[in-house]
């Protein structure tokens, strides 16, 4: 649906300017929900400027529903645009106009008559929960009943793009999450291709179907949520992670001294981590039947991705060193995410 | 006071209202185009043409540096081409709305610069083109900085219609420079400047009222979801 190749965006100006994008190449499906996730100034505001063209990248083409917008006059970009809805983080409402004014405008552009706007703003206002307050103005109206507004007048034009430009971020969890609710309630019901960026991980993990990550105007990463969250490659992606999903060892390891190598007495301790159908399986009762280990959970989390659930779990391996050998080795062997932690001396702690 | 006098102000009232408005009317007409090229094509927006932008600033600085009187003066040549003939209230209207224009025209600047550069992006996203980005976007919101701006233009151009009559443009100016002033006619110069009291304290609150109106963004009353 959407595919950038090779964007490159540098700014004019003192010590050779801004090099905001360094040579993006993303693809968007049709019907995903796809996110982007940076920290500020990392290019993400910038790419999705691009997507649009309302940003002209210097070099690299953008490719929306078949059509190259790098290769489009003012014109042809104008009209293209029609078909790109976009929402922003601070809702660019139009103040002197009322709540169905703005919806009207991207219809008034488009040519459309005054009845033939009666009757298309009004389904969209219904279909975001506003066609009551269709009379007021902006100034009238909450964050999230503002953001509303911008998503009925960016789904006017009927788009097969909707951008949304850190869309949540100016808004409180509770309406974060009734407007992720919403955009996915579209994603769905209209087939609606939605590209976001965002700051936060959990607005990705809420929508998203595929994340990059953008550092210093390069995707450093991406693929399915999931993949991500649970396979996380590299520092900044792990750090957008541990803001949802905690990485960090629990507070009862505070002064646990881990030896890398196994002693005679030394137990081992794990951190596994379950996806999807290995979460459903009973691994740790059939290991400790098989070898003799005992297992002691000391700490334990799931969670759900996209439906897909996805747990943490850290273990203390304990019996002679060949059992727990055995055992590291048949858990290896289960599709599950490994990480051995370390050994630790034997009674060093109360195991719970 | 006789009724001649009460006559001749009444004249003078209606000589000052008639070249305000009129000129009034023409530099909003010439200034709202102007203001829109002046802020349109400044660096980064929506129409930049750096060369036009600074020529036309140039000339509008130079227009209101000039004080009124000296402008009224200096361009009696092209009032007499304009108007037939550098006297009367007529006349006067060409250097008031020569004056006023580039007045408007940045009273109008500063008011579309209020208009936040997010409005217009979200416009652009929506496939507007420049000229509806400026009938539908820019104008309309800051309609009320404009109304406020165009209340400040009347009430000067009030009193530089008083500074015409020195120069025989007709209006309240002419009749206390003629009554007031030569013929020491304390009362009617008294009436005359109270009669200017008035019709600003008019003007300013017809303003105000207006401006009031047209801003959407002040309504009290916000409910939250």
């Amino acid at each position: 649906m959407i595919t950038l190749r090779d964007i490159h965006k540098q700014y004019p100006g003192a010590n050779g300017g801004v090099h905001a994008l360094r040579g993006v190449t993303v693809e968007v499906k049709r019907g995903e929900i796809f996110g982007v996730i940076g920290k500020s100034g990392a290019g993400k505001s910038t790419l999705i400027r691009c997507i649009n063209m309302l940003e002209r990248p210097t070099s690299g083409e953008v490719i929306v529903d078949g059509q190259n917008l790098t290769s489009f006059s003012e014109q042809q970009l104008r009209e293209a645009r029609k078909g790109i809805g976009m929402i922003f983080q601070h809702f660019n409402l139009l103040s002197s106009r009322t709540v169905f004014g703005n919806v009207a405008f991207p219809l008034e552009l488009a040519g459309k008559s005054k009845a033939e706007i009666a009757a298309e703003v009004i389904p969209f206002l219904e279909l975001v929960g506003l066609a009551d307050k269709k009379d007021q103005y902006p100034s009238q109206l909450s964050g999230g009943q503002k953001q509303r507004v911008g998503i009925a007048r960016a789904l006017a034009s009927r788009p097969k793009v909707l951008l949304c430009d850190e869309a949540t971020s100016a808004l409180d969890p509770k309406t974060t999450k009734s407007i992720l609710e919403l955009l996915k309630d579209i994603n769905r019901r209209l087939g609606l291709t939605i590209v976001l960026i965002t700051h936060e991980m959990h607005v990705i993990k809420e929508i998203c179907d595929r994340v990059a990550v953008i550092e210093d105007g390069k995707i450093i990463e991406q693929g399915s949520v999931l993949e991500i969250f649970t396979k996380p490659q590299m520092t900044t992606t792990r750090e957008f992670i541990s803001s949802i999903v905690n990485h960090d060892l629990p507070d009862i390891f505070t002064g646990t001294v881990f030896s890398a190598t196994s002693g005679p007495d030394s137990n081992l301790i794990l951190r596994l981590s379950f996806i999807g159908h290995s979460a459903e399986e009973p691994i740790i009762a059939s290991m400790i039947r098989r070898f003799n280990v005992d297992a002691s959970i000391l700490y334990g989390n799931i969670d759900h991705i996209q439906q897909t659930p996805f747990g943490t779990l850290i273990v203390e391996l304990s019996g002679d060193q060949a059992g727990i050998q055995n055992a590291l080795n048949y858990l290896r062997a289960r599709e599950l995410g490994i990480e051995v932690i370390g050994y630790v001396a034997r009674n060093t702690r109360a195991v719970g | 006071m006789s009724p001649e006098i009460l006559a001749l102000l009444a004249e003078s009232l209606l000589e000052t209202i008639y070249m305000v408005a009129i000129s009034a009317l023409i530099a909003t007409l010439l200034g709202i185009p102007l203001g829109v090229i002046l802020i349109t094509t400044g660096k980064g927006h929506i129409l930049e043409n750096i060369p036009l932008n600074r020529t036309l600033g140039s000339i509008v600085n130079a227009c209101r540096s000039t004080p009124f009187i000296i402008l009224m003066v200096a361009i009696i040549p092209f009032t007499r081409m304009i108007a037939g003939t550098s006297i009367g209230t007529n006349a006067a209207i060409v250097p008031l709305s020569i004056a006023a224009i580039p007045f408007v025209g940045r009273i109008v600047e500063t008011a579309l610069r209020e208009v936040d550069y997010g409005l217009i992006e979200a416009a652009q996203a929506m496939g507007a083109s420049p000229r509806e980005i400026i009938t539908k976007v820019l104008i309309p919101e800051a309609m009320p900085g404009v109304a406020a701006g165009l209340t400040i233009t009347v009430i000067n151009l009030i009193g530089h219609s008083a500074m015409a009559g020195a120069i025989g443009g007709g209006g309240l100016g002419d009749l206390a420079i003629r009554y007031g002033y030569q013929r020491f006619r304390a009362d009617i110069m008294l009436a005359t400047v109270l009669i200017l009291i008035a019709l600003v304290q008019i003007v300013q609150s017809c303003g105000d009222h207006i401006a009031k109106r047209l801003n959407k963004k002040q309504i009290g009353g916000s409910s939250h979801a």
